[in-house]
């Protein structure tokens, strides 16, 4: 329940707005239950009135069914108003704090998390938040206090009358919900693993379809995912079935409170304990009063589900950054030369390191190459540089000062990536560029993409720098996209480089062309670059040969590269470093 | 069609079980009144005719009955409803599935995945609200009242006009008040996944923010954006609390009339109509009947109201549905003739044409020979049409002129199947499928004995990989499987060609890097699935081109350059410039490679 504890937290602030809409629900119910309740009563008062002669004021129960009709209608209008309105700014402000929260993560801390799953998470989750407070806490809250109120009011009468009225309110609004909670825990276990599956074997189905196709195998993917799909369906109509069950048993104890009531009350009439018409308000009143209970066990139904997605999010949220901030303002570097001295890193739950007492010194306009095979530890050491994680040992400076004394936005201002994933996001092509800069002119931006081989692609699309890209949008080849990535790299104007396989898998043209591009970019830079292949070496002035995180050669580019590259792709880098060395 | 009507023709889908749950539901509304009925006389009973709980007491038990039955009626109905909506799920999955397999790969290439799968699942269960809820409550709409009247007006004619006058009144304000907000439910609808879709875009890049000191910026961004969201969702949820309160309030107006109707007759007060209309008389046991009957006469329309939602969600998933339902296959239909048995199989391109869209051809009067036994490297620029050629040869798409030659059969009157049986595939990026390492292996050949997988994975290189894992072949892949690497998947899908034995074999080469270890060893594999067959290769390293009996150069949809490498590597041609953009350091590392193959 810590979890309830820590969203109240969050919700305090919209204590007011709760407060207003739990109070006009209550109002709400008490006025719908009065109109029955007075209804019942003012017709029987008026018929045996009307019977026996005698004259009665109708004015006052004629005004209070008026006065509860309307107060019924302008209450539930207020209330729904009033919540969705807490609710919506509810979640606005969730958003923004799990996204705060999530920010200083990336990427180092959202790795373990698998990337379509913690996205569909993220997003549901988020939604689930928001049933918490229209859905459960406010039904919660109205039926506790109406259930007091209700027995309080049938005390008057008879204490009897109230310990069975209240029984059956306790036995529909607790009983049946936690009884259905219970009963729906191992199907609703079930159904999420059934969701799963079913989503992965459609994505295989979609995805792997020109396989599938090709190796005859559709008709039975396809009924793999019909079989799926019915075993799913099969679990869900268990949930549904209880959940029939317990409307029905909510109403059930509705009626049985009726019919327990009247054994109760009509020998109280005949004993004059109570008056003949307040037995027909008294019955009517106990239908009506079911009405504070019913929306209970999808409450108690959704409270577990709120809860498991609250857990989830306050799993990120708890996570600490792999990096600490720190405590004072960033220092200036003198200069940009950039300087690893013995730094060793294992990831966590890694039983070997990634990298192990590597240095390497690049001056200010200096460029070095690190190369070595998939898992060498190269992408680590640009994961270091930029301060996602932090060495487990020696330290990584920039223009002298130690990265870690850098808040990673100051520090990260200094660098600018060229990568062989760009990420292009859902927007047009200007925005995507403005990311890099957004104060930059459109001069600038196509000074950079000029530079960047991009200009006339962009200048042909009907839209132009207007075109929508991203997922949704055109969609950029491999290679225009690191044009992009170049472009962006431009107009940051970044006195470091870092360069990570930023030709991988393109065609050799297409690769041709963008070392040009790259060129220009270069010059003027201090440059880091990673590779696995030798095309490029002869742009950098140093390398550095990692195998398994540990260093093989480093030196000259003239001598070194020659000897390594020559073999590198054909015998791996083990016999590479003997002959270099 | 519209959404709706769709909707609606999907309803016999649900079969048996709708009208079961509308059944059972009109049952509850007909028990209703029978209860009301049954209080009535209990009430009256004791109140006028100073009745004891004796005399009473088979009308109590007859109301204990009737609350038990409406209780199984209720559980019954909602099981009714779940399943109707469970069979629209069911089948329209299936179908939607099958279309798609329709449209085939080339329509796939086009789409998001990650969307079509979002569909499939969770659009489709987004069906359920139309058919287990607003389907019914539409119905008991019409159903129900009417019913309700046939009771009242014989026992009190005046109070079912009332009910009657009433009753058309809620549908029509509701109409004035929510014209205009269906249009701009369905804006909101949309809104909401964009902001989804802006939210995941955000997340998915946030690395890139980061790199550029984006991401605190991007706070401000999803804070407006939700507010955003929220000041219009309140505009739409404004108008339709506004039309349920009113809704509410005819309610209300109609029951007190009703009331006040009964009590001033009762109370044997003017009744303030008309002088002309004679006003009936009537009993406290009819009055109390008629005023309990009053609020179920309006509660299936508030029902409706309320399910109204469910619709809304229903319409914005049916609305995908129909734009995949709605696709035209571009796929080629299939022959009827059987391939003739020729082993090894040779192909010809003759003069082929082909365009994704009207104006941009991708292939343009293409024509080469792929002979039998012999080892083809297909090389060019990205979008030079390599895909688009081994798309065709895989059938997933057809010439839109020109024709391919099987032998002496035109491919397109070859029963597509059967060519299919006839080829192994491996794609750049092989795909692995839930399952276990075998039945991957398997894909192609659903009888094949583990033998013939140990074969077939041995020859592939992939024997030693596989057999060092805990489970061995029955290892899971997929999702949840070990983490396999990118050789040793290459090696499954080589190993699932083999166990395939097609006598054409078409081999995308993988771009991304393999370690040197994984790269020998698939390289062994696909130099032995070469032997005695007819290989395609899409190249993109040289060793692969240099091992080649020929290799085609492809440029903007056309040949325009074919040999073996010496030959076109001594031409000034394209091939030539491709080799030099490498740089003389991989014309090293190649040759390594060379060795081993000659060896």
């Amino acid at each position: 329940m810590t979890e309830l504890r820590r969203l109240w937290i969050l919700f305090r602030p919209y204590r007011g707005w709760m407060l207003l809409g739990t109070l006009a629900a209550i109002l709400t119910l008490i006025a719908n239950v009065t109109l029955m309740a007075a209804a019942g009563w003012f017709l029987t008062a008026m018929a045996a009135a009307g019977i026996a002669g005698v004259a009665m004021n109708y004015f006052t129960p004629a005004a209070l069914i008026r006065g509860s009709a309307m107060i019924r209608t302008a209450g539930r209008y207020g209330e729904r108003l009033v919540n969705h309105e807490a609710t919506f700014r509810l979640i606005a402000s969730l958003r923004v704090w799990f996204y705060r929260h999530l920010e200083p993560l990336a990427p180092a801390r959202l790795q373990q998390y698998h990337s379509g799953d913690l996205l569909s998470r993220i997003r549901a989750d988020i939604d689930a938040l928001d049933n918490l407070y229209v859905r459960v806490l406010v039904p919660v809250v109205v039926a506790n206090i109406s259930i007091l109120l209700f027995t309080v009011f049938l005390l008057f009468y008879h204490p009897l009358l109230a310990i069975s009225g209240l029984s059956f309110l306790i036995v529909a609004g607790v009983g049946l919900p936690i009884w259905s909670q219970l009963r729906g825990q191992a199907p609703g276990q079930r159904i999420a693993e059934d969701e799963g599956t079913l989503r992965t074997a459609v994505v295989d189905g979609v995805q792997g379809m020109a396989e599938l196709t090709l190796y005859g195998a559709t008709e039975r993917q396809a009924q793999r995912i019909d079989g799926l799909s019915r075993r799913l369906v099969a679990d869900q109509s268990r949930l549904s079935s209880d959940h029939g069950l317990t409307q029905a048993a909510v109403g059930l104890c509705a009626s049985l409170s009726l019919w327990v009531l009247l054994w109760l009350a009509i020998p109280m009439v005949h004993d004059g304990t109570i008056l003949p018409p307040q037995l027909a308000m008294l019955a009517l009143f106990t239908l009506a009063s079911f009405e504070a209970v019913a929306p209970l066990p999808q409450a108690f139904q959704l409270l577990g589900r709120t809860l498991a997605a609250a857990r989830r999010l306050f799993a990120i949220v708890d996570t600490q950054p792999a990096v600490p901030a720190p405590s004072g303002a960033s220092p200036m570097p003198r200069g940009f030369d950039v300087e690893i001295a013995n730094v060793s890193f294992s990831y966590p739950e890694a039983n070997k390191p990634a990298l192990s007492e590597i240095s390497l010194r690049v001056p200010e306009g200096g460029r070095a190459a690190v190369i070595g095979a998939t898992g060498s530890g190269k992408s680590t050491l640009f994961n270091l540089l930029l301060r996602f994680w932090a060495p487990s040992a020696g330290t990584i400076r920039v223009g002298g000062k130690d990265i870690l004394d850098f808040h990673g936005d100051d520090l990260r201002r200094h660098i600018a990536v060229v990568s062989q994933h760009t990420y292009l996001f859902d927007a047009t092509i200007r925005e995507n560029l403005l990311i890099a800069n957004p104060e930059a002119s459109q001069g600038s931006l196509e000074a950079a993409c000029r530079v960047a081989q991009i200009h006339d692609f962009i200048s042909e699309l009907p839209d132009g720098y207007d075109t929508w890209v991203g997922e949704t949008g055109v969609r950029l080849s491999g290679g225009q996209g690191r044009r992009i990535a170049v472009a962006r790299a431009l107009l940051k104007d970044a006195p470091i480089l870092l360069l990570d396989e930023p030709t991988e898998g393109l065609d050799a043209a297409t690769e041709r062309d963008l070392m040009q591009a790259l060129g220009k970019l270069m010059a003027g830079r201090t440059v880091l670059l990673i590779t696995h292949r030798p095309a490029g070496l002869d742009w950098v002035d140093q390398v550095l040969v990692l195998d398994q995180g540990r260093e093989l050669a480093r030196g000259d580019a003239s001598v070194v590269p020659k000897a390594t590259a020559a073999t590198l792709l054909a015998v791996g880098p083990k016999i590479a470093a003997k002959t270099s060395q | 069609m519209s959404v709706t009507a769709w909707l609606k023709s999907q309803r016999p889908l649900a079969g048996k079980a709708l009208a079961h749950s509308i059944w059972l539901s009109t049952a509850n509304g007909l028990f209703a009144i029978a209860q009301a009925w049954l209080l009535a006389v209990v009430l009256n009973g004791v109140i006028f005719a100073q009745a004891g709980l004796a005399a009473v007491r088979p009308w109590l038990w007859g109301l204990l009955g009737v609350f038990l039955v409406r209780a199984l009626i209720v559980w019954l109905a909602e099981r009714a409803a779940f399943q109707a909506a469970a069979n629209v799920r069911v089948a329209l999955r299936d179908r939607v599935y099958r279309h798609l397999q329709t449209l085939g790969p080339s329509y796939l290439a086009g789409q998001r995945s990650g969307a079509i799968a979002e569909t499939l699942t969770k659009g489709i269960d987004d069906l359920e609200g139309y058919y287990a809820r607003f389907v019914p409550a539409m119905t008991l709409v019409m159903i129900l009242p009417l019913a309700i009247l046939t009771a009242v007006i014989p026992t009190d004619w005046l109070a079912g006009l009332v009910l009657l006058v009433t009753a058309p009144m809620i549908p029509l304000f509701m109409i004035i008040i929510g014209s205009g907000a269906e249009a701009r439910n369905q804006r909101q609808w949309k809104q909401l996944a964009r902001m989804s879709a802006h939210f995941l875009d955000v997340i998915q890049g946030l690395t890139t923010l980061k790199l550029f000191g984006a991401s605190r910026r991007e706070v401000d961004v999803i804070a407006r954006v939700s507010d955003d969201y929220r000041a219009s969702t309140m505009q739409v949820l404004r108008i339709a609390f506004l039309s349920s309160a009113v809704l509410e309030f005819f309610a209300s107006v109609g029951i007190a009339l009703v009331a006040v109707f009964i009590g001033f007759r009762l109370y044997d007060l003017a009744v303030p109509v008309p002088s002309w209309i004679s006003v009936p008389d009537i009993g406290y046991l009819q009055g109390l009947f008629v005023l309990m009957l009053a609020p179920e006469f309006y509660a299936p329309l508030r029902n409706l109201g309320t399910q109204y939602h469910a619709k809304m969600g229903a319409v914005a998933a049916a609305e995908r549905l129909i734009e995949f339902l709605g696709t035209e296959p571009r796929q080629r239909l299939t022959g009827t003739q059987q391939l003739a048995d020729a082993r090894p199989l040779g192909v010809r391109f003759d003069a082929v044409h082909f365009s994704y869209e009207e104006g941009r051809e991708a292939l343009r009067g293409l024509t080469f020979e792929i002979p039998p036994g012999q080892r083809i490297a297909l090389v060019g620029t990205s979008g030079a049409g390599k895909t688009t050629v081994v798309s065709l040869l895989l059938g997933f798409l057809s010439p839109t002129e020109g024709r391919i030659l099987v032998g002496e059969q035109a491919l397109a009157d070859i029963d597509l199947e059967d060519w299919r049986r006839h080829l192994a595939w491996v794609p750049q990026q092989p795909r692995l499928f839930q399952g276990t390492i075998a039945d991957n292996i398997k894909l192609g050949a659903q009888d094949a004995d583990l033998e013939a997988v140990r074969e077939a994975a041995r020859r592939a290189r992939a024997d030693q990989f596989i057999e060092a894992l805990a489970a061995g072949y029955d290892s899971l892949v997929g999702e949840r499987g070990a983490g396999l690497s990118g050789g040793q998947i290459q090696r499954i899908a080589l190993a699932r060609a083999f166990l395939r034995d097609a006598p054409l074999v078409i081999l995308d080469e993988a771009t991304a890097n393999l370690d040197p270890e994984s790269e020998r060893l698939v390289q062994e594999g696909i130099d032995e699935l070469a032997r005695d067959r007819t290989l395609l290769v899409v190249a993109h390293r040289l060793a692969t081109v240099r091992g080649a009996d020929r290799i085609l150069v492809l440029d903007r949809g056309r040949i325009v350059e074919q040999g073996a490498h010496q030959e076109l590597a001594s031409t000034r041609g394209l091939y030539a410039r491709m080799i030099a953009a490498y740089g003389g350091s991989e014309d090293e590392s190649t040759s390594a490679i060379d060795t081993g193959e000659r060896r």
